[in-house]
């Protein structure tokens, strides 16, 4: 594989809202994001906040996968 | 014009709903600010896995709500869960042991911003909800699957999982995931959405 073609795909992995917990049920950076340069982990920041802002535009409570993903784990009970 | 620009709503209407403990309520209240919460993180991008903190700070925010006191001025529990997520992220920096003098920098950066500075907020309205959708539905098999997946999990299921229920290998969906926006971006562009412009 290229290398833009992996790094592309490290961009995309760090997209998503799933983030791996510490034992102590913190969230950790996701390995994908650590991974990545200072010009990699930007395109993730900008590119998230587009997808985010486009995916609480479709939805019917204007959630994104964020905002998703925090209800569900309170839920949860965390 | 695909988006409405209003006057920042105060977030506080949502809270006595919060405190009764209504989740619902604090999807509300989330809705309106975490597109300001990731916004004041910006000076922090390169250094903190931003998304994490962002989530992290919304679940502080839900334990802490029950003690918040009001001071008369609105938006107070944004302006809190802010706070909460700077400080988180100045916390990631020292434990990476990034240098004092380069934390300040950041800090400072992040200090200038207020969310109420522009007294407006973008919402989006019906009609971007729909060009949207019309351009999810048109989107080819394969990375329609791929983004449905992944935006469908709501953020609870690694990529790998999301992979292997579509019985696709994992790069092959993250490469579907990118196809997908990029296809999505070009269409809504054809009907004169900009996302970069309109969303951000």
């Amino acid at each position: 594989m290229r290398r833009d073609e992996q790094r592309a795909i490290l961009i995309e992995a760090a997209t998503t809202a799933w983030r791996p917990q510490s034992p102590s049920g913190e969230l950790r950076p996701h390995p994908a994001w650590s991974d990545l340069d200072s010009a990699g982990r930007l395109e993730v920041y900008e590119a998230t906040r587009v997808a985010r802002r486009m995916e609480a535009a479709s939805d019917p409570e204007g959630l994104s996968s964020t905002a998703r993903a925090v209800l569900a784990r309170l839920r949860a009970g965390r | 014009m695909t988006v409405e620009q209003v006057r920042l709503p105060d977030l506080d209407e949502h809270l006595p709903r919060i405190l009764e403990g209504e989740v619902e309520a604090f999807g509300s209240w989330m809705a309106g600010a975490e597109p300001r919460l990731r916004d004041s993180l910006r000076s922090f991008a390169i250094l903190v896995d931003v998304e994490g903190v962002v989530q992290e700070t919304a679940l502080r925010i839900w334990q802490t709500a029950p003690r918040f006191v009001a001071d008369g001025r609105e938006n107070g529990l944004l302006r809190l869960a802010i706070r909460v997520a700077r400080n988180l992220a100045v916390s990631e920096l020292r434990r990476y042991r990034v240098e004092p003098m380069e934390i300040d920098a950041l800090e400072r950066e992040a200090r200038a911003y207020d969310p109420t500075a522009s007294g407006v907020l973008r919402v989006p309205d019906p009609l971007l909800a729909r060009r949207i959708k019309d351009c999810l539905e048109r989107l080819p098999r394969q990375p329609g699957r791929a983004i449905a997946a992944r935006v469908g999990s709501g953020g609870m299921e690694p990529d790998e999982a999301l992979a292997e229920g579509l019985g696709m290998r994992k790069n092959t969906f993250l490469q579907n995931v990118t196809r997908a926006r990029k296809l999505v971006a070009d269409c809504l562009a054809r009907h004169g959405v900009d996302l970069a412009v309109e969303l951000s």
